[in-house]
């Protein structure tokens, strides 16, 4: 029989907590001279199991920010939900779309607002500054940030990095005797780097990005050309004012194993 | 043992987090969060606030979900590793530093800004949390330019590393995890302090912070004296960097050097450590050179001038 | 003095496990073993077996080879489809297969499938699941055709459709609503091939392609790739590094070919008769 009396000396039960979980995939975002590339694949997973193969880890924020979001979905899509709504309000107040490196700062400060009980997502933001150069700034969950050329994150980000390393950066390559290696990459160029990243990802990789759609948005600086972006399969403007920045979304196939 | 006095007490970190918690709910967006105060807002009512969970000890949830070094295996990983330095001498403050971020044994980034320019006047370091240095010390910037409105002069170094100081004291125990050095130039001259997040405040000549500064220490002390000119305090900063880079895993890729002088902070030079390794200051390598040299047939030693 | 033993007993060495278990205590895991988190199944049709498998071979979250074989010989007749640490798999098939030779040897007649099932299930027992082999046995015997599942543990099932591995959820999905007694060969091996896809498709621990074995009374044959629906997509770009690209720090080029000046000093050639 329960000994109800020790029972309730026993004092107050803890219980782990545990809101966290790792729903898998890849995200990635390169800047060039005058634009941005954003991309991440739509599978969520959870252990082996798929969730969906559509889920979108990429936002449009204005016409010139695009938010990357990966690790926990549920905290991925509540914070996305979040820095809009800080957007639409600073809309109101100002009568215009944040700066790029402003709603980095603003990114920072909401996460680390949860310091002691942090957004497990981890956030890449890409776009157009105000000087018209192309930005990536990647973040890490409580919100320690920094502005690069290019970031991949998520599970097969270890995969993905070493690769953008040595095509972007150049990591451990000589250049030609009396040739320097290139500042900025063209479009066409970046586009082809980001598929051949998420395709060699989905093939070695089992929960990462590996899988089944791939989204790519596009961030034009005012009044740049479309720079073959017109011949592209599968490209969709988004833009919405008609003087500014121009964005736009490219969709791909991937594996579905 | 002290759990239990701590969920009782009305005073103290743990009490006002409860205290925090009971109006988190309307509190995430304050009337502060409209408008341009959006971003540090919160401050228009003194202190940022947090979301803490509602659990009765919210710093062992913290340490369970975040890596204390101990657990690779968690998820949400913050940034650690690294190796800072900066000494007070003749001519300035010289603040120099790696640019290393790992996350377990993944170098999460070689291009970290570890220096953070607080004002012209003021540099602060960054070793621990990235996050935590980052947003205090932008945090400090803002409280020391407030300081020179309301008293029309700079703050001393001493005045910003204490406010720091006194600021990461009120949350010791919830998990901030940081070692920083202020640097500056006041009405006293060249001052370095350092400031943990245990609430530790030490006013030196010479630190080193991170998991390579004991490789740092090590050239540092051999080559310190007060009156080293401009150039030997920036190389010997660049090379203490470089040492702790070459023998540290968890430092590396770059040094960033600054030196604080009279007239406010100077950014010397951002150098690449395997360069470094090869090539060095005067085209003959730190490292790689001495290593190699007369060790086979092929590449016999150097005639020397006997 | 008592003098040093140089026995050895047989079978595995346990001797580390206490050192490991301290370590893993320490937070120094083990090594990730490869593993087939796999799609295995298995199933009856009119005239004997058809087994089928994925081609995905995993190392924790990474693709270690995306076309191994999990239909492992047993003997011409028997066939054994894999699942858990690639390695224990791999050996434990080899090593019945032998067993069952050997078997075939002495008595001079074809062993059956519960040998090499009772085989398999005594020694996995032996090892109480430390050797993780996770099987599906089938083949056609003189009492006609045999299909066991075998789990770590020892613990088997008879039954005319089964499916085992990470994927064994989906595949058996697939033979819950398809699979009828006495189906014909190709309605068999097309449900075995759905039931693999599931598998391919909506587990992550198998993907590839689909091998199938159809074994009969008086044949067997092995249908390896029987399906490939993911294939390598071309890449955008090709990597091609210019010659130079590696930074070195000298050159030093020997030859390795020793020549040497002969003269000969005698007039006449050495017999050689």
């Amino acid at each position: 029989m329960p000994d109800m009396v020790s029972l309730d000396r026993a004092g107050p039960q803890q219980r782990q907590f545990n809101p966290y979980s790792d729903n898998g995939g890849t995200i990635l975002a390169i800047a060039g001279a005058d634009f941005s590339v954003i991309a991440g694949d739509t599978r969520q997973s959870e252990g082996y199991n798929i969730q969906t193969r559509y889920a979108p880890k990429v936002f449009k924020l204005t016409d010139k920010a695009v938010l990357a979001v990966n690790g926990f979905a549920a905290d991925g899509n509540m914070f996305v939900k979040r820095v809009r709504q800080r957007l639409e309000w600073y809309r109101h107040a100002h009568a215009k779309d944040m700066p790029l490196r402003a709603i980095a700062r603003l990114i920072q400060t909401m996460l680390y607002g949860r310091r002691f009980f942090p957004y497990y997502v981890y956030n890449i933001l890409g776009g157009i500054e105000e000087d018209g150069s192309g930005a990536v700034y990647s973040f890490d969950p409580v919100g320690s940030y920094e502005r690069e050329s290019c970031r991949a994150a998520g599970a097969a980000q270890s995969l993905v990095q070493p690769f953008l390393d040595n095509q972007i950066y150049f990591k451990n390559q000589t250049a030609a005797p009396g040739t320097t290696h290139p500042k900025h990459l063209p479009l066409q160029e970046v586009l082809s780097l980001v598929i051949d990243s998420f395709t060699s990802a989905t093939e070695r990789h089992i929960e990462a990005s590996v899988g089944d759609g791939l989204e790519m948005y596009v961030v034009l600086a005012r009044g740049s050309q479309l720079q073959g972006l017109e011949n592209v399969p599968n490209v969709q403007e988004m833009t919405t004012t008609s003087d500014g920045e121009r964005i736009f979304i490219i969709r791909r196939e991937l594996k579905k194993d | 043992m002290n759990s239990f006095a701590d969920r009782f007490a009305i005073t103290g970190p743990i009490a006002e987090l409860r205290k925090a918690q009971a109006n988190v709910e309307d509190d995430e967006f304050s009337d502060a969060a409209w408008g341009s105060e959006a971003g540090f807002g919160s401050l228009a009512k003194g202190i940022p606030t947090f979301t803490v969970p509602n659990v009765p000890d919210p710093s062992s949830f913290l340490r369970l979900h975040t890596d204390d070094h101990a657990d690779p295996n968690c998820r949400i990983k913050i940034q650690h590793g690294t190796t800072t330095l900066a000494f007070r001498f003749q001519g300035g403050v010289i603040v120099a530093v790696d640019s290393r971020a790992t996350a377990g044994s993944y170098v999460a980034s070689g291009t970290v800004k570890k220096v953070i320019e607080i004002n012209p006047y003021l540099l602060g370091t960054m070793a621990g949390g990235a996050a935590d240095c980052q947003f205090w010390e932008t945090y400090l910037g803002m409280h020391c330019r407030l300081h020179e409105l309301r008293n029309r002069e700079r703050i001393s170094v001493s005045a910003a590393s204490k406010y720091l100081s006194n600021l990461v004291y009120s949350y010791k125990g919830m998990g901030l995890s940081m070692g920083t050095m202020i640097c500056g130039w006041d009405k006293t001259g060249p001052a370095v302090f350092y400031v943990d997040s245990d609430g530790t405040r030490l006013k030196g000549d010479l630190f080193s912070v991170g998991s390579g500064s004991t490789f740092a220490y090590g050239v540092l002390d051999q080559g310190y004296r007060w009156d080293l000119s401009d150039e030997e305090a920036q190389e010997l900063g660049r090379r203490s960097i470089y040492a702790a880079g070459h023998r540290d895993a968890f430092s590396g890729n770059t040094c960033n050097l600054y030196h604080v002088k009279e007239d406010g902070w100077r950014f010397i030079g951002n150098y690449d450590l395997s360069q470094m390794h090869y090539e060095g200051p005067s085209g003959t390598g730190y490292g790689y050179d001495i290593r190699v040299e007369g060790r086979s047939s092929a590449d016999a030693p150097p005639a020397t001038a006997a | 003095m008592a003098a040093t033993s140089v026995y050895s007993s047989p079978g595995f060495d346990f001797s580390n496990q206490l050192r490991n278990n301290f370590l893993t205590e320490k937070g120094l895991p083990l090594p990730k073993a490869t593993s087939t988190g796999t799609t295995i199944v298995g199933c009856l049709f009119e005239d004997g077996i058809i087994l089928g498998a994925d081609t995905r071979a995993t190392e924790g979250p990474i693709v270690a080879d995306k076309n191994c074989e999990k239909i492992h010989y047993i003997t011409e007749s028997i066939r054994c489809c894999g699942a858990g640490t690639a390695a224990d798999t791999e050996f434990v098939t080899n090593f019945i297969s032998s067993n069952m030779e050997m078997l075939a040897l002495t008595h001079g007649r074809k062993p059956r499938v519960v040998t090499a099932m009772t085989m398999l299930k005594q020694y996995l027992f032996r090892y109480q699941g430390h050797v993780g082999a996770a099987l599906v046995l089938g083949g056609v015997d003189a009492t006609g055709p045999n299909l066991f599942t075998i789990h770590p543990h020892g613990s088997t099932d008879k039954l005319p459709y089964v499916t085992m591995g990470s994927g064994s959820l989906a595949a058996m999905a697939v033979f819950e609503s398809g699979w009828k007694a006495n189906m014909s060969r190709e309605d068999a091996l097309q449900l075995v091939k759905d039931a693999i896809s599931a598998g391919i498709f909506n587990d992550l621990g198998s993907g590839s392609n689909v091998d199938a074995c159809i074994i009969t009374a008086n044949h067997t044959e092995m249908l390896r790739n029987v399906e490939m629906p993911n294939q390598r997509v071309q890449k955008e770009k090709t990597y091609v590094f210019r010659r130079g690209t590696t930074a070195w720090k000298k050159e030093n080029i020997r030859d390795l070919i020793v020549s040497e000046d002969v003269t000969p000093v005698g007039t006449e050639a050495m017999d050689t008769s």
